[in-house]
């Protein structure tokens, strides 16, 4: 085993300085990019919220589309109806008139 | 299923001994140039090390930095890129993580 070498005070010093200013620059730079990273995150929630908002916009819309043609059949089908009922009084009313006179 | 957990357990003390008996002498390796080398500066040390930044000023400053072999050059650089490794490891001791900021 080779003794061990005797290290110059110089880089003893640079390297245990370069480490406390390393830790101190760590720290630094985390307790800066910390709040920058929580504003991201609460725009990127509240883009979320208004999307999905949107989307459920979206989709009652496209609900509410069939909820339209339903009406329309229906409607149409009292349409037919009435007119069916119409006809058919004035055929009663025809025939009254006829039989009864 | 438990049986493979009994038998896993049992071995944890043998396994245990084993890292012990190997890593021993090389702990020991470790700590007998690590006492040496890797000691922080005494405050002793600490006018030296000034000395010793103001000769690198001083040669540079005198151009007898252009004279030095290119072995010598490569050495000091790699002394050099160790001293800037230090300061990337206290990074991540201060940043409180291995790779990336956490947040």
């Amino acid at each position: 085993m080779a003794p061990p070498v005797a290290v110059s005070p110089l880089i003893k010093t640079a390297r245990y300085s370069a480490l406390i200013a390393g830790i101190f620059y760590g720290k630094k730079r985390y307790e800066h990019l910390k709040p920058i990273a929580a504003e991201e995150k609460r725009i990127a929630e509240e883009e979320k919220k208004i999307r999905e908002e949107q989307e459920r916009i979206a989709k009652q819309l496209a609900e509410g589309k069939d909820w339209i043609s339903h009406a329309t059949i229906f409607k149409h089908h009292l349409q037919i109806k009435l007119y069916v009922a119409n006809l058919m009084y004035l055929i009663f009313a025809a025939s009254e008139d006829t039989i009864l006179k | 299923m438990a049986q493979a957990a009994q038998k896993l357990v049992a071995k944890v003390p043998t396994l245990i001994s084993a890292a012990v008996t190997y890593s021993k002498p090389r702990l020991a390796t470790f700590w007998h140039y690590a006492r040496v080398e890797l000691v922080p500066p005494s405050p002793a040390e600490i006018p030296k090390a000034i000395e010793g930044a103001t000769n690198v000023i001083k040669a540079f400053q005198s151009g007898r930095l252009g004279q030095i072999t290119v072995r010598d050059a490569f050495r000091n650089g790699l002394v050099a890129t160790e001293v800037m490794m230090w300061f990337y490891i206290g990074e991540c001791i201060g940043k409180g993580g291995l790779v990336g900021y956490d947040v």
